[in-house]
């Protein structure tokens, strides 16, 4: 079917490479995206990252404008679907008509406490707003309690520390461990430990908020006080809106492997999805993976998708993603957590530099690189092949 | 159209190159090099690809 009107909900890097890739592939139809963010995109990864690290510019998240000559209707939100109809209701109480429709309505942060009760006591990290008010709030260096162990509350704990605050990690077990595997997460446990880091193993945590400011409760029964609390502990997708259209499978919403909706088995050719909204085949299971790259991979199979159908590629997905604190820069091919010692080790300029593989009996391993400069796709072919891809000489960096 | 590199911003991810191989590429070092910074109207949409998924914003198009 001839496509006329393809409406992108989220204007996120994945509604975004959605555009692109549309208009690439030669859609020269009516095309609108809807975002609830009122901004043009942004890099999300820059936030936590070079944006809470780094000095008084606030620009390290800046995208180029987009190309895509979609209508954008900024700071408005998708509310509801009627998939007979064919129909997206606004928020703000239009409606739009579509022939193909890309969900993209990415996630938001997970909280501890349900609404914070309006007093504005749990912080999180998503959006530009988020940083902003973090990096103003921890200019006056107050003491900063950051909950959860994944890469983002190690590199929100890394850039509070940056800014001179005292900082407490909270963690369920050893941060980073879950994600990365022991090996890498003693990396920058040490790392942080020498940048004055502490470190909590607190179980599960809990946030009490009160008139005097906010306490984490850990299991134990310890209540940690500090002057700001931070969570990072995880991310919701943002499906509210397409409950009773019925795409959603168990809440969840899923996509087949050329990004097509799958609702309990039933495959809707004019309805794909996209990011961290979507749960995807992953190669090693059905699974969300809110990561800055399989956004885009995924966006670009997705709008392919939707154009060819089942003429369209499907999606190979290996994981890429990197993350930065305590002055350990980290890129990494493959799926994580890894287990035990590399089975290859290239050392690089320094002791803290790395270049490390495990290998994968099943299949294409896991190449890290830690403050070790070296190109992605060299870091995947290292992946896929092992340390033969790397070729002769012995890589180093003098 | 020309490509534009902000050298100290780059990370070298090398996302660009995987989305405009025939424009750009990483050497050993890891460092970017435009092989062609003078973009025609035919790679004008790779060029576009490759600017967009620099998740650190180093690159830039200029008319």
């Amino acid at each position: 079917m001839k496509q006329r009107r393809i409406v992108v909900v989220g204007n996120g890097i994945a509604g975004l490479t959605a555009c692109d890739t549309l208009r690439t592939a030669g859609f020269d139809g009516e095309l609108t995206v809807v975002g609830a963010e009122p901004h043009q995109p942004y890099s999300r990864p820059a936030l936590s990252k070079a944006l809470l690290h780094g000095g008084d510019t606030l620009s390290a998240h800046e995208l180029p404008a987009p190309t895509h000559g979609a209508t954008e209707l900024l700071g408005e939100t998708a509310a509801g679907l009627d998939v007979r109809a064919r129909v997206l209701r606004l928020g703000g109480g239009g409606e739009l008509p579509y022939d193909g429709l890309v969900i993209a309505s990415g996630s938001r942060a997970r909280r501890l406490t349900a609404n914070d009760g309006g007093a504005g006591q749990e912080l999180t990290l998503r959006t530009f707003e988020d940083a902003v008010r973090l990096k103003q709030l921890t200019a006056g260096r107050p003491s900063v309690i950051v909950v959860g162990g994944g890469p983002l509350g190690t590199e929100v704990a890394s850039g509070c520390l940056s800014a001179g605050c005292e900082v407490t990690l909270v963690s369920d077990g050893q941060p980073l461990s879950r994600q990365l595997g022991g090996y890498l997460a003693d990396l920058f446990v040490s790392a942080a430990a020498r940048q004055g880091l502490r470190m909590v193993h607190g179980g599960r945590a809990e946030l009490v908020t009160s008139g005097s400011g906010p306490r984490v409760l850990l299991a134990d029964g310890t209540v940690l006080e500090a002057d700001l609390v931070v969570t990072a502990v995880g991310d919701l997708p943002n499906t509210e809106w397409l409950a009773g259209s019925g795409l959603l499978t168990g809440g969840a919403l899923r996509v087949d492997s050329r990004g097509r909706v799958d609702s309990r088995g039933r495959v809707r050719p004019e309805i794909v999805a996209a990011g961290d909204v979507a749960g995807f085949p992953t190669g090693r299971g059905l699974a969300r993976v809110p990561l800055w790259t399989s956004a885009i991979d995924q966006a670009k199979v997705a709008a392919a998708g939707l154009l060819r159908g089942q003429e369209a590629a499907e999606l190979k997905f290996q994981p890429y993603f990197w993350t930065e604190a305590f002055g350990l820069s980290l890129k990494s091919v493959g799926f994580t957590p890894v287990s035990g010692a590399p089975d290859y080790t290239g050392q690089g300029s320094d002791e803290d530099s790395q270049l490390m593989w495990w290998a994968n009996p099943a299949g294409a391993g896991t190449a890290v690189s830690v403050n070790y400069r070296i190109p992605v796709p060299r870091l995947r072919r290292l992946a896929n092949q092992g340390p033969a891809a790397l070729g002769p000489p012995v890589p180093s960096q003098p | 159209m020309r490509i534009e590199l902000d050298r100290p911003r780059c990370e070298g991810h090398g996302l660009c190159e995987e989305a405009a191989p025939e424009l750009m590429h990483l050497d050993d070092d890891g460092e970017l090099v435009l092989d062609v910074p003078e973009v025609d109207a035919a790679d004008a949409a790779a060029a576009n690809a490759a600017v967009r998924i620099c998740p650190v914003a180093a690159l830039r198009l200029s008319v």
